[in-house]
């Protein structure tokens, strides 16, 4: 790196946050160069946003120092990050979309005369920000923020940053919720920003859209940097390598069992997100008995609604879900439960399990209209009871004591009792979302085996991850999702990490991993 | 420690490792934190009026519990309190909040009475004719109060509406078109006061164990059962589960297989069964008429003071009921009793229900003088 | 696209074909009572309303100030109680049962100093202790339900106070509160919508954390509107007692609901003071209409008519859900520092 004078406009250094005994930032060092764009990648989890949050003042780091234009600072609160000048674009937007974009963008540091805004003075210094970087939030700065789609919203939070003069700007996950319209558009600001001698830091899962447009880039894996790359010396296939890693090398279980018939099948399956556009576009899918398919992806990609669609959790817009021979796409997500699909749910702690119940009264979730936990509307406590204590024996939860309250566990005991429910439903499908996301690495392994054991007595298993290792450990044959569709059904025992990096990614391959040959161009898992 | 028989220590042990669950504990302690600050603000404010403090405090406890009349009074309050209490905490465990009560219970009480009245003439006389109306008007209450609290569940599942605004003013509609109805079309034009016909002697409560027209040990039953029911439905069945557990974590109750929309709408008709149950209790028993609802009391408003003493616990109701009750009573005493104005027992318990609203004083204080324990 | 999609895009409209379905049905009554309508709408009803709609009004900008910022202020009416009471209280030890016109005049002014004490510690509970807001409120009102009375019983030996003294009205026989409340509507209107203090409280209550990572103290924007919302209920109520000349604490008091309409007033108007106004006049002319029904021999009744507010807001609120209602009401708010 060349040396220069100018000293850097952020220097983070060895910076710690933990989160009781989870490390989210394990001594991070990171340099954000003036006048440059420094994307940070990782995948969810990794702790990018919480080391960006502790520069913003939004939580205060274990250790570590935050130095910003050479010199150190506490940065304790928002205002103390304003105050240095750094700016930042959450990915939900802080703004008040009842009010005018113009109101939205004043607010806090309104000009005022005689008492009221001086609309006419604040205008003119938003319209002037705007012709500086050509934006186009001077044409509707009277047009209610609730009223604008997202792309405008967040061009109104780039330009709020810059009128409270922010000089370094970080943005998190920012193409997140843009159209590819929207995102070269904001590609466009990014650049125009720098070129302005601005600094920006562009937090990112996104591999291509860090090598279009940073000058560095950090990636983060479990808390840790794992290293820091110049754009122009690096591609997507390194940084896929750097963002996935393979720290703890797991054998693959090899099979005895025969996949049977199909348990579940998928057919042309139409859904939208919660932002309304179509999140899972035409999949199709069949998981055998004795199998497990796994379905790799990049989050956000529509696996979380796959999943839900088929657990019974969100409503499809059109396709059909198969049980066995029966059809269950109209089906209530409890008369899915009755019927045999059991779910672990991406995220335990609010959907998995009610924190403020024992883990008794935890063992019924989900099983509340089972036999022999309740007949006839009654619960039969003592059965539950029996319950949660052979889960507690059986899946090694500490502490072993089924009174205690389900939030006063570790995330992988949590993980370990939900998993050890879920098989107890006796189900005929195992849909596992992230089965071991945040759980340590001895729960990883038990709650894998005990997934294999499943298989091999011939449970139908859908396994949604975004670590590689897991998929391709567990997996039968490896789906990939890619903005709504399965690009590839691929072979674990012949794929690289790299080429479902790439997959992943929206690349493809040539034909030799591919499992089925394929008529179509969508691939059917 | 005691040196009792073994098996009853396990038992006392046991129950007191649930006593000394430290939330239990502290619910207790807020709920009896928030009654003693009032009372005394409330002495306080006799003294300062002029007052003999000392005298006033005794006039509470005799009104309330010093004679069996006053402690059938208290009973007779009580047993409102406790049924509309039950019937927030219902609401107020599943995550609804039904402020709606007082019009359930009004409604209720009314289809009661118009019910009893209007079939009157074509069931027998006597005592089966009196039970079978008390039947049909109990069960109209119910039917009408559940009703009239699914409406507000309806509109804030599929429309939605805030609960809290909506009940709000569904009480006041039933208080305004119920007195409406009850100085017009279903009116005594020979009663002096402004009420409806009276029902049939048959129908009424036998005056046993207490020898109080207006209290009957059927009532005290009946809400005695009502309280063992919710709490059992509550622990002991999948649809308490739901319903409990939607009002912990809506996500994980969802997750479980609740429909969160049907789950509001059923929470909201539970509730309101019981209300309407409250209202005819109030109309069968007490009443034996119905009056503009405008002045019956503000049972279904104090109820939401009386659950959230009792933590929203159907069992702990009962002594939250029963303080109201007490409250109630010893105003009648005063009333005739006292020179203090009787508004300042109303007052006392606004200030109940102004301190239950804040735990985080009461933690506080308990910080502040050591009385909390262990910090936590 | 469903009635909720057209209210949501069409909110003025429904407003707008609520007064018109009632004035519709104003004359309907008047068709069918074959009454003239010249006779209903006189000069004195139009003064009349409006001394109706002025503590309705007041009531109103001070709750859709809390609510706006994120304090669901369901108080307004114990509020109201204390404040009429109060007034009465401070007319009485100023000037007996014959006070002058400056004494009523210090009478509001103490009444709405004493009503925005009380708040303060309502407040304190409110924000600094996160009391549930909904039960907290229900508590005001019962303490006006008792406590007013009670006082009223010590100083009076009754409930109600002897005869006062009103206002003197203005030339056309118009209350000087009533041009107050015009001016307060008025200035609370600028005041939210043109100055940054009224930008801040929009915030607070739409999105606390926008206004926090702008440098401004959340919290102390809601201290000072609920103490605000309290000093104006207790302004209404003052304002209801200089008109009505005595203070009636029997039954639900003189405020007799008004707090509550208050409540709806605002919801009406979508949270806007002009439109909280115009619907506190709407149910101001309502009340009047019943009199004046009576006076001209019409058999309404005066307290089905007095429903249709509430009835009102129930349409209203599903038709248009939980759009309308800053998101941030009832959640307590804690700066992350």
């Amino acid at each position: 790196m060349t040396t220069s004078n100018v000293p850097p406009a952020v220097r983070l250094e060895g910076i710690t946050k933990r989160f009781g005994d989870v490390v989210a930032n394990d001594d991070v060092d990171f340099t954000l160069e003036k006048g440059s764009i420094h994307a940070v990648l990782g995948e969810n989890g990794s702790g990018k946003t919480t080391l960006m949050s502790v520069l913003y003042g939004l939580y205060d780091q274990d250790e570590g120092e935050i130095v910003i234009d050479g010199e150190p600072r506490a940065v304790e609160s928002p205002r103390d990050a304003m105050a240095a000048g750094v700016g930042m674009i959450h990915q939900h937007f802080q703004l008040v979309e009842t009010m005018t974009v113009l109101q939205n963008i004043v607010l806090g540091h309104e000009p005022t005369e005689n008492g009221l805004v001086d609309e006419s003075a604040a205008r003119d210094d938003v319209e002037e920000i705007c012709s500086r970087y050509d934006f186009d939030v001077d044409e509707f700065l009277d047009t209610r923020v609730e009223e604008l789609d997202l792309g405008a919203q967040q061009r109104v939070e780039i330009v709020k940053s810059l009128y409270r003069g922010a000089e370094i700007l970080i943005l998190d996950e920012p193409t997140a919720v843009l159209t590819p319209q929207e995102v070269e558009s904001l590609m466009a600001v990014m650049n125009d920003l720098r070129a302005d001698g601005r600094s920006l830091i562009f937090i990112s899962h996104k591999l291509d859209e860090a090598l279009g447009i940073a000058d560095d880039i950090t990636v983060l894996r479990d808390g840790e940097a794992i290293g820091t790359v110049r754009a122009e010396d690096t591609d997507e296939q390194e940084l896929a390598r750097m963002m996935v890693g393979r720290e703890v090398l797991f054998d693959r279980l090899s099979r005895e069992a025969e996949p049977g018939d199909p348990a579940l099948e998928v057919e042309e399956l139409w859904m939208s997100g919660d932002r309304g556009r179509d999140q899972v576009q035409g999949v199709d899918l069949t998981v055998r008995e004795g199998e497990i398919l796994g379905i790799a992806g990049v989050q956000g990609n529509g696996q979380s609604e796959l999943v839900e669609g088929i657990t019974g959790l969100r409503s499809v817009d059109d396709g059909s879900i198969r049980l066995g021979n029966e059809e269950i796409t109209d089906r209530s997500r409890r008369a899915r439960i009755e019927s045999g699909i059991a779910y672990i749910p991406e995220d335990r702690q609010t959907e998995g399990l009610v924190q403020e119940y024992s883990l008794v009264r935890n063992a019924l979730l989900g099983n509340q209209t089972v036999e022999p936990y309740a007949t006839g509307g009654r619960i039969d406590w003592s059965a539950v009871k029996d319950h949660a204590e052979e889960i507690i024996e059986e899946f090694d939860v500490q502490p072993p004591t089924v009174e205690n309250d389900a939030e006063s566990l570790s995330g992988g005991n949590q993980q370990k009792f939900i998993v050890g429910r879920e098989i107890g439903h006796d189900p005929d499908v195992m849909i596992a979302a992230h089965p071991t996301r945040g759980v340590d690495i001895g729960s990883i392994e038990f709650i894998h085996n005990r997934l294999i054991e499943l298989r091999e007595e011939g449970l139908a298993i859908l396994v949604v991850s975004s670590k590689l290792e897991e998929i391709q450990k567990l997996s039968d044959r490896i789906a990939v999702m890619y903005e709504g569709e399965f690009v590839d059904v691929v072979d674990p025992e012949r794929v690289t990490e790299e080429e479902l990096g790439l997959l992943m990614t929206g690349g493809s391959l040539e034909d030799d991993v591919t499992e089925e040959t394929e008529t179509d161009t969508e691939a059917q898992a | 420690m005691s040196s009792g028989v073994g098996r009853l220590r396990t038992g006392l042990d046991r129950a007191a490792a649930k006593m000394l669950d430290a939330t239990v504990l502290e619910r207790i302690g807020i709920a009896i934190g928030s009654t003693a600050l009032a009372l005394l603000i409330g002495l306080v404010i006799v003294a300062a009026s002029g007052y003999d403090p000392i005298q006033f405090a005794n006039q509470l406890v005799v009104g309330s519990f010093g004679s069996e009349r006053a402690i059938a009074r208290t009973l007779r309050y009580s047993t409102l309190f406790v049924l509309a209490g039950v019937s927030v905490a219902i609401a107020f465990r599943a995550g609804v909040f039904n402020i709606g009560v007082q019009g359930q219970f009004i409604v209720g009480g009314f289809a009661t009475v118009v019910s009893i009245v209007s079939l009157a003439p074509y069931l027998p006389d006597g005592t089966i004719g009196g039970v079978a109306l008390m039947v049909i008007g109990t069960i109209a209450a119910i039917v009408a109060g559940g009703l009239y609290a699914a409406l507000p569940g309806v509109l804030k599942a599929y429309g939605g509406a805030n609960e809290i605004i909506t009940t709000i003013m569904l009480n006041f509609i039933a208080i305004g078109f119920v007195g409406w109805l009850v100085a017009g079309r279903f009116g005594d034009p020979e009663a002096t006061a402004t009420r409806t016909e009276r029902m049939p002697d048959t129908v009424g409560f036998p005056s046993v164990v207490f020898d109080d027209p207006n209290l009957s040990i059927v009532g005290i039953l009946v809400t005695v059962v009502v309280v063992v029911v919710v709490a059992a439905v509550m622990t002991r069945t999948s649809f308490g589960y739901d319903m409990v557990t939607s009002g912990y974590q809506e996500s994980a109750a969802t997750y479980s297989g609740v429909d969160a929309k049907r789950m509001i709408v059923s929470t909201m008709t539970f509730s309101g069964m019981v209300a309407g149950l409250g209202g005819a209790i109030f109309a069968i028993m007490i009443q034996g008429y119905f009056t503009d609802p405008s002045g019956i009391g503000n049972y279904g408003f104090d109820a939401i003071a009386v659950s959230l003493l009792a933590a929203n616990n159907p069992l702990g109701v009962v002594p939250a009921g029963l303080l109201f009750g007490g409250l109630e009573s010893s105003s009648s005493h005063i009333q005739i009793n006292s020179d203090v104005p009787v508004q300042l027992i109303d007052g006392i318990v606004g200030l109940v229900v102004l301190f239950v609203a804040v735990p985080e004083l009461f933690r506080m204080i308990a910080r502040r003088t050591g009385l909390g324990g262990e910090s936590r | 696209m469903s009635v909720a999609d057209y209210a949501q895009r069409e909110r003025v409209q429904l407003a707008g074909a609520t007064v018109v379905a009632l004035l519709i049905a104003a004359a309907v009554f008047t068709f069918v009572f074959d009454i003239a309508l010249e006779r209903l709408l006189t000069v004195g009803f139009l003064t009349r309303s409006l001394e109706m709609a002025t503590p309705i009004a007041l009531a109103a900008i001070g709750g859709l100030y809390a609510e706006k910022s994120g304090v669901f202020n369901i108080g307004l009416e114990g509020f109201m109680i204390f404040g009429a009471f109060s007034a009465a209280a401070t007319m009485y030890l100023l000037g007996g049962t014959s006070p002058s016109q400056l004494d009523v005049w210090l009478a509001i002014a103490i009444a709405v100093l004493i009503s925005a004490i009380l708040t303060v510690f309502f407040a304190v509970l409110l924000i600094h202790f996160k009391a549930d807001q909904i039960v907290a409120g229900l508590a005001v009102w019962f303490l006006g339900l008792g406590f007013a009375p009670f006082t009223a019983a010590i100083i009076w030996g009754s409930r109600s106070s002897p005869g006062l003294e009103s206002i003197n009205s203005l030339a056309f026989g118009q209350s000087p509160l009533v041009v107050l409340t015009v001016i307060v509507v008025l200035a609370s209107w600028v005041f939210l919508y043109r100055t940054k203090y009224g930008y801040w409280i929009q915030a607070a209550g739409e999105n606390p954390e926008a206004l926090d990572t702008a440098g401004v103290d959340v919290n102390r924007v809601r201290y000072a509107t609920v103490i605000f919302s309290g000093a104006m209920a207790g302004l209404g109520g003052a304002v209801l007692l200089a008109h009505a000349g005595n203070f009636v604490g029997t039954g639900e008091t003189m405020v007799d609901g008004r707090g509550w309409i208050g409540i709806v007033a605002y919801l009406f108007g979508n949270y806007n003071p002009i439109g909280a106004a115009a619907a506190a006049l709407l149910f101001g002319g309502l009340d009047m209409l019943n009199v004046q029904f009576q006076t001209v021999g019409i058999e309404v009744s005066a307290r089905l008519v007095n429903l249709l507010p509430y009835a009102a807001v129930i349409v209203v609120l599903t038709a248009w859900g939980k759009t309308r209602m800053p998101s941030s009401v009832g959640e307590p708010y804690e700066s992350e520092d």
